[in-house]
């Protein structure tokens, strides 16, 4: 065939002598110069395809450990009738001192350290926090403290005691318990705004009565002095509802004689119910929800109670049954269930009043309290029996703040246990920040980063200055806690910004895939044309390099 | 359901779980979580050794969850996580967490694939895999107030009904999976390992509850 002849000729070709172009004076300019461009091109291309990323202070951060103590002052203004000199104020603080060294646990490795110091002075206390008043009563039957409900407490003194005693025992009691309450894990997170919502739920408006409150009356009597209470320290924004037909909790309450009830195991699953609308319009704040839940009318009065209270409560009247009728729930907020009038019809209309509503905010108060990390011990706890022999206070008496919710110890114990974790809270942060930009090499650091960085860590700065003033009349622990605050602020909206989302992972297959297009076409007759350069250049001197 | 569509895509994952949504997120779009939430992640679609895919166009890798639990665990954002995946070599997903308190099951060893398990005539695919399918139904055996464990839910898995072998991974896992009893529990009792994992610390929204017996004398006058 034709073609095999071609092929055949083709074949017989290959073995011809050819002419091969040598590696001439311009060919090699030619080749040489791609390889320069190359050369140039790397570090261009090395500089343009890095990711910006701003210089963060990684020294400043990482100057704060845990083993530095945070020093916070607890001054102490002892009002007595024979007024006290300053050689027996500093011997009074200095024995204060001593009992609250024995008194405190030893700090776990890694524990961010923090210190509660007294001072004692004579004179009139100023109001701020941090101050304390103590009045000295003697000549009482029994030493004992009286704590009032703002920054003061009357020690009273008994004839045998010495008042020095009972003085350093009872500051040190107080600042060592302080410590301890700092130290825990008591508070609620701290967040700069809550949304506090009250919720009248009324589970069945047609079979029940038509439940109505006057939630405004109440709110503005009760809640809102603890609110304006708080609102240095964070701002508790309240609303309320009402909510028809919230249809039947996911637990069905048992029924006893004349009641049903629920015992203390159906309690976790209460709030479980998809039909009730408690969802909030902002994004950000926290929320604490306090239900009141009015039960349909067959189903009242409903309590809480466990198996043997519901068996032994048959013949009692309403107001003395046994059990409890709200319960709190761990970081979401409390219920409590409202029974109506024994009388009371199906569809009638129901109003409470502010009166009605005193005893149920008094309810939401008090798990609002504890949410807040308020407890019974602040400042003294209570007397126990087996102490009494060894301390030299019997008795201790504290007195709630009715009018405002919230005493003014209770709120010191809040601002420094909120401003101790904001600023370790700052710290770590920070700390985790700086580890997160080392580890991720590929990722950018934008200057709005390292913006918020420098000002936190400023503000940081600022608290120990603040705290560590002793000369002034005033502590500053209001304006330490706002730079903690701004300080967690900052450092949080600098780890959590949107452009700190890490490249994601390019495992070397991909890069070489995507490279490899590009330059291997080149690269290939590149290295080829080098090589024979090399090549020709061994073979012969460099007297036949003329072009021609 | 908060995100669905073309919103599930592994930038916008990846952002849920590290905090990172953009300013004007709403909250439902928002992973709302502390120090002390549970969180439950549950994957299955089609996967490999070390991804998964995401929409037809692109795929979620394991460093990048490793990566991501990481920075959940710096900033206290988890106490404790159940990941559970039903796809192909579903274990290798969790093969590179490295961050503490995970517990990771898979539906598959490495080199083998998930079965689905019910083929529907009328739609003509799939509806679930079996995996899914018998998790799902141990847990119709169980409701709120149960009290079993996370190793009763492990025994019941069939590697010949799944047609695949599942895998558990606990070495991040501080607690044990089983309940402990006896002296066992009273030693333990102390440390947070103490008891055992249920079903309930991370199915059924259980919270806890304390009870307010008495409301606090707002108002009223001081005697």
């Amino acid at each position: 065939m034709a073609l095999g002849a071609r092929l055949r000729a083709l074949l017989a070709r290959s073995s011809e002598p050819r002419t091969v172009i040598s590696m001439h004076g311009e060919r090699q300019v030619a080749v040489l110069s791609i390889a320069l461009f190359l050369l140039i091109g790397l570090p261009l291309w090395w500089t343009t395809t890095r990711v910006y990323r701003a210089a963060l202070p990684a020294d400043a951060i990482h100057a704060f450990t845990p083993a530095d103590p945070l020093r916070l002052p607890l001054v102490f203004h002892v009002d007595a009738d024979a007024p006290l000199s300053a050689a027996d104020a500093l011997a009074v603080e200095q024995s204060a001192q001593i009992l609250i060294e024995t008194q405190r646990a030893p700090f776990a490795d890694g524990e961010w350290r923090v210190r509660c110091e007294a001072a004692v002075r004579p004179g009139a206390a100023p109001d701020a926090p941090g101050h304390y008043t103590l009045r000295i009563l003697t000549g009482a039957a029994s030493s004992g403290v009286r704590v009032g409900a703002d920054r003061s407490a009357a020690i009273s003194v008994a004839q045998a005691a010495s008042p020095r005693a009972v003085l350093a025992e009872a500051i040190a009691e107080i600042v060592a318990g302080e410590e301890r309450r700092v130290r825990g894990q008591g508070a609620l997170k701290y967040a700069p705004e809550y949304a506090v919502t009250l919720t009248l739920l009324n589970e069945d408006p047609v079979e029940g009565a038509v439940v109505d409150w006057d939630i405004e009356q109440a709110l503005a009597a009760y809640m809102q002095p603890l609110v304006r209470a708080v609102q240095p320290l964070a701002k508790l924004a309240l609303s309320s509802q009402v909510l028809y037909h919230g249809g039947p909790p996911p637990v069905t309450p048992l029924k006893a004689d004349n009641l049903t009830y629920l015992t203390p195991d159906m309690l976790p699953h209460f709030v479980n119910s998809p039909s009730w609308n408690l969802a909030s319009v902002d994004p950000i704040s926290p929320m604490l929800n306090f239900v009141l839940f009015v039960p349909t009318l067959a189903a009242q009065p409903m309590r809480i109670m466990d198996e043997d209270q519901a068996a032994r409560s048959g013949r009692k009247s309403a107001g003395s049954l046994p059990g409890s009728d709200a319960f709190l729930v761990s970081q979401w907020g409390g219920v409590a269930i409202a029974n109506l009038p024994k009388g009371t019809r199906p569809g009638d209309r129901v109003v409470l009043s502010q009166d009605a509503m005193q005893r149920y905010m008094g309810l939401f108060i008090t798990q609002l309290r504890q949410h807040l990390g308020v407890r019974s011990d602040i400042p003294l706890a209570p007397r126990r029996k087996s102490q009494a022999a060894k301390s030299a206070i019997d008795w201790v008496r504290v007195d709630l703040a009715t009018d405002s919710g919230i005493s003014g110890w209770e709120f010191d114990a809040l601002l420094r246990q909120w401003l101790v974790r904001n600023r370790q809270t700052a710290i770590t942060t920070l700390q985790s920040l700086m580890r997160l930009v080392d580890s991720l090499q590929n990722m950018v650091v934008m200057d709005e980063i390292k913006d918020q960085v420098d000002r936190s860590l400023r503000a940081l700065h600022e608290i120990d200055d603040t705290l560590a003033s002793r000369s002034a009349p005033r502590l500053g622990y209001l304006d330490a806690f706002t730079s903690a605050a701004t300080a967690l602020g900052l450092a949080e909206a600098a780890f959590f910004d949107p452009t700190m989302v890490s490249m994601l992972y390019f495992p070397d297959q991909h890069k070489f895939a995507i490279y490899m297009p590009f330059f291997l076409p080149v690269a290939v007759p590149l290295l080829a044309a080098i090589k024979k350069i090399f090549a020709e250049r061994r073979r012969k001197p460099a007297s036949s390099k003329k072009s021609d | 359901v908060d995100y669905r569509g073309y919103e599930v895509t592994v930038e916008n994952f990846i952002r849920l779980l590290t905090g990172r949504v953009e300013a004007h997120t709403p909250r439902n779009k928002r992973l709302l979580s502390d120090d002390k939430s549970n969180i439950f992640i549950y994957m299955t679609g089609h996967g490999g050794e070390d991804f998964l895919k995401f929409q037809d166009s692109e795929e979620i890798n394991s460093y990048d969850i490793a990566d991501a639990m990481q920075q959940m665990w710096e900033k206290k954002r988890y106490r404790e996580i159940l990941f559970m995946i039903d796809t192909c070599q579903a274990n290798t997903m969790f093969s590179k967490f490295y961050a503490p308190n995970v517990l990771s099951i898979g539906s598959s060893r490495k080199g083998e694939n998930s079965y689905s398990h019910y083929h529907d005539r009328d739609i003509g695919a799939s509806v679930i895999d079996r995996f899914t399918y018998y998790n799902l139904e141990f847990f119709e055996s169980v409701d709120l107030s149960s009290k079993h464990t996370m190793a009763d839910l492990i025994s019941t898995y069939n590697t010949t009904l799944i047609g695949s072998h599942p895998g558990v991974r606990t070495d991040l896992f501080a607690r044990k999976l089983e309940e402990v009893s006896g002296k066992e529990a009273v030693a333990l009792l102390r440390s947070p390992s103490g008891r055992g994992t249920y079903l309930t610390d991370f199915f059924g929204a259980v919270q806890r509850v304390e009870l307010t017996n008495e409301p606090f004398p707002i108002g009223r006058k001081r005697a």
